[in-house]
């Protein structure tokens, strides 16, 4: 079969198991499950069928879609470099966390909506990877986010997660206004908004770049890569389970906005470019300090996702796309790998998820926690693990373009190696704090064996020269670029000593500060002052309850006044009242009353005496 | 006599106004029917002044007419009225009001 | 002299219908309305229409009135109608109406920019009839005159009109006799 074949098949098979599980599994969680495991294994089976059937080229393909007059939606694919290691990437990881929900979900009484979310998830999220046209992607991008929605309000009679799930679809939304006023703005502009013409015409005529169009694909971007100030959805999307966590708030989801941005690069001028470079670097920043505050195993894996989130947006903005997509992929590793191991953590545990009510997991739960320890290390940089390879470019990019960006993505390296050294120490070592986990047991193999390979892709994923050639061209082009760069010899001495520097430092220092299975936080007790404004989060949170509870739901209450008022009161009652004061004068015909009788012919009179006078 | 044609058409119009308010405002059928032959008489003084004043004698044998059709007319309608009392016991315009269901 | 008499017949009759109008007791309306067409028919006198005059008194004072008040006293209405007078809602808008008439038509003959007034024209002693315009004579054979010639087709069909109407008010009046 032909690659455009399996990539339809690919992109269909998911839509086809969310139907099954729809219509006729949704009680029937086993069947659901397996149905869902096989989609995600035959993703896996089409990805591969179709790289090798495109043998290195651009595959393009599009059928349309829509026409009106001559305005035309399609519907296509472009599957180039990028998006074969992007699908590569989505579809592996996803079929590894399917296989772990096995385990994880066995005792959930919805497994089965769970699975049909999962699958119609896959679905979306290989829409917007082989999309070619911006319309396509934000088709998609919207079915992302209604299958995030649906996900993370999976546990629907918590207040949290119902609350979290309307939160994460609302500030979606608000970045999506930007994407959609951005895309029509393209369409007038370009006069097409598929991606392959427009890079064709930008590459002919630079000066149709315009930091307009930029500035409003990249608000979406804001909303759903969780920049500032759009970032309050994510901590509390971790109210949903742990495998939706993993997969669309870690690996896949969150990074679809750093996909696109790298597939619209051709839009981009430098000035956006940079203000996308300090946005990246702000958030790196704030999330490795909101991170020291947090208790909660899956919160502190939240603003870690934020702050490398950051990282990605930096590489971007710093002018290297290939690194961004290089972080994007071995980022999905690792912290993949860490979010099941907190979900082989918290199933172990009974869910527990206080890292403080935790502790001695390393004895009871060995594989886990070797995993999740190689996670940590890849996370932190170690030489020689992926992690190390992708942020020692972005921090080489940095050092030799912009030095405040630097500095800051350094600072963020130490914060980093801190927590996690903090969250690791404190809940895999030391001695068990609580019953649940001293009950804690080492989990099935559906969950152990995900967990095991992702270590082992934590661990190659960063050797690029081990990676299949028709993937990650991008990236090879842009360390080539790197590589070559003034400078850099120099530098990557510079960025060795420092990124040494700070898993040393963060991972020892947080061991000896916090030590080993502590019962309560250190800095908490220390320093509270600091511990409580860190915990603050700078109120976002808050800034932005006051401003919809204030100011929006009064110019809402004022807008529903004028609508009860004008439209229902005069517009509908009006018009309605109106044909029933002419029923009135009417009925009075007939009714025998002789006063009727008399106005009416005062009517006509004054009618016949208008006529007569030449009013009309 | 100086009064002109004007003066004897502003009574005809006041007297045809004050006809009119007995009309609307009553409820007694033989009153409103009184009103009725009032707005008539204003009708008649207007031809009749119109007709002297245009040196004419069609305004006048007008009114003769009409003052015969107005005496046919309060005959039957007397009689229709007295028909009416006879059903229903009542002359009052909203009691006859049998129509309205 | 004339005029003056013009304002105290004018004012009679327009007095009158008012109290016609107004007063609750419909005899005492009757009567009064008999005071207003007498002061109609003082008017006509003013106008030099003689017959016309005799004419109002005979047939209006005389005969329908008197109709009228056969069938007031017939049908012995209550005295207590004075309802319109306290409802307000009726009575106010019955004299705005009023008023509005009222100023209609004094601006259109009495105020500035009235309609111009003929003059009054003098008045021929022998009638010359003829097909277009009967010119305006005071005498009553001009009206016989006119009645056979020009409207013979009027005062045949109003012949009949009043035989009908005879009639008519004989049949509607019958009393309905049991079981019909």
């Amino acid at each position: 079969m032909t690659a455009t074949q399996s990539l339809l098949l690919a992109l269909l098979t998911p839509l086809l198991s969310a139907a099954l599980i729809a219509f006729f599994c949704r009680r029937r969680g086993a069947i659901a499950a397996t149905i869902s495991v096989a989609a995600a294994a035959s993703i896996c089976v089409f990805t591969f069928l179709a790289i090798r059937g495109a043998e290195g080229q651009t595959l393009v393909a599009s059928w349309d879609w829509l026409t009106f007059g001559n305005f035309n939606v399609s519907m296509g694919f472009l599957f180039d470099g990028t998006s074969a290691t992007m699908l590569t990437m989505v579809a592996f990881v996803g079929f590894l966390i399917h296989v772990f929900s096995l385990g994880y979900m066995v005792d959930d009484k919805a497994r089965g909506r769970f699975f049909g979310g999962l699958s119609i998830f896959m679905f979306s999220m290989l829409g917007i990877v082989l999309a070619d046209n911006l319309i396509m992607i934000f088709v998609f991008w919207e079915l992302v986010g209604f299958s995030s929605y649906m996900l993370i309000g999976h546990y629907l009679e918590t207040k949290e997660a119902a609350a979290a799930s309307k939160k994460a679809f609302i500030v979606n939304r608000i970045g999506d206004l930007g994407f959609l006023i951005g895309i029509v703005y393209a369409y007038w502009h370009f006069g097409t908004t598929n991606l392959n013409e427009m890079a064709a015409m930008v590459s002919v005529n630079p000066a149709l770049i315009s930091g307009t169009i930029a500035a409003l694909l990249m608000c979406g971007f804001i909303g759903k890569s969780a920049q500032f100030p759009l970032h309050v959805w994510l901590p509390d999307a971790m109210a949903g389970p742990t495998p939706v966590s993993a997969l669309i708030h870690a690996a896949t989801m969150v990074a679809a906005g750093v996909y696109f941005l790298i597939r619209i690069t051709f839009l981009f001028p430098v000035d956006v470019l940079t203000f996308i470079a300090w946005l990246g670097t702000a958030v790196a920043v704030y999330a490795g300090f909101c991170a020291y505050a947090q208790n909660d195993i899956k919160r502190i894996l939240a603003y870690s996702t934020l702050s490398q989130l950051g990282y990605m947006s930096a590489a971007f903005g710093l002018g290297y796309p290939g690194i961004a997509l290089f972080h994007l992929i071995t980022h999905a590793f690792f912290k993949a790998l860490l979010f099941l191991g907190a979900g082989s953590v918290i199933h172990g545990c009974h869910h527990e998820q206080d890292i403080f009510k935790m502790g001695g997991l390393f004895k009871k739960m060995p594989v886990t926690a070797l995993t999740f320890l190689i996670g940590v290390l890849a996370l932190c940089g170690v030489y020689g693990l992926a992690g190390f390879y992708s942020k020692d470019a972005i921090l080489i990019a940095g050092g030799l373009g912009n030095t405040p960006v630097f500095v800051l993505l350094t600072l963020g390296a130490f914060l980093t190696a801190g927590y996690m050294g903090r969250l690791f120490w404190i809940a895999f070592l030391g001695q068990p704090k609580s019953d649940a986990a001293s009950h804690a047991h080492e989990s099935g193999l559906t969950m152990l064996v995900p967990l095991i390979v992702l270590a082992a892709l934590s661990v190659v994923g960063g050797w690029i020269g081990f990676w299949p050639e028709q993937l990650g061209e991008i990236i090879r082009l842009d360390l080539d670029h790197l590589h070559h760069a003034e400078g850099y010899e120099g530098m990557h001495k510079t960025i060795l000593i420092f990124g040494s520097a700070a898993w040393i430092v963060g991972l020892f220092g947080s061991f000896f500060f916090y030590g080993a299975g502590a019962k309560e936080d250190r800095l908490e007790k220390k320093a509270s002052p600091v511990y409580g404004f860190l915990k603050d989060r700078l109120w976002f949170d808050e800034i932005y309850d006051f401003y919809v509870a204030k100011i929006q739901q009064r110019v809402a209450d004022l807008l529903g006044f004028l609508d009860v008022f004008v439209v229902k009161g005069v517009l509908v009652r009006g018009s309605a009242g109106l044909v029933g004061l002419v029923g009135m004068c009417s009925k009075s015909l007939h009714v025998g009353n002789i006063h009727g009788y008399v106005y009416w012919f005062l009517a006509g009179l004054i009618l016949f005496w208008a006529a007569a006078a030449g009013l009309f | 006599m100086t009064v002109g044609l004007n003066a004897f058409i502003l009574v005809a119009g006041l007297l045809f106004a004050i006809g009119f308010l007995g009309v609307i405002l009553r409820k007694n059928t033989l009153v409103i029917y009184m009103s009725l032959e009032l707005m008539l008489n204003a009708v008649n003084l207007a031809l009749v002044a119109f007709s002297r004043y245009n040196n004419t004698m069609d305004g006048n044998l007008f009114v003769f007419f009409i003052i015969t059709v107005a005496a046919a007319e309060v005959a039957v309608g007397l009689a229709i009225i007295v028909a009416l009392f006879r059903r229903r016991q009542t002359v009052m315009v909203d009691h006859l009001n049998a129509l309205s269901r | 002299m004339l005029d003056i008499l013009f304002y105290v017949f004018s004012a009679v009759t327009l007095i009158a219908a008012l109290l016609m109008v107004l007063s609750p007791n419909a005899v005492n309306g009757a009567m009064c309305m008999i005071v207003s067409f007498v002061g109609t028919a003082a008017m006509f006198v003013l106008l030099e229409a003689y017959f016309l005059a005799i004419l109002q008194v005979l047939v209006y004072a005389g005969a329908v009135m008197v109709l009228f008040l056969f069938i007031i006293m017939l049908l012995d209405v209550d005295k207590g109608e004075c309802g319109f007078l306290k409802d307000k809602l009726t009575l106010a808008s019955s004299f705005v109406g009023f008023a509005l008439i009222a100023v209609l038509v004094c601006s259109a003959f009495a105020g500035a920019n009235h309609l111009p007034e003929p003059g009054l024209m003098p008045v021929l002693e022998n009638p010359t009839g003829s097909g277009a315009g009967i010119p305006f004579t005071t005498s009553s054979k001009s009206f016989g005159y006119s009645l056979f010639t020009k409207y013979m087709l009027p005062f045949q069909v109003t012949g009949f009109l009043l035989l009908a109407a005879m009639i008519g008010v004989i049949v509607v009046s019958k009393k309905t006799e049991e079981g019909k």
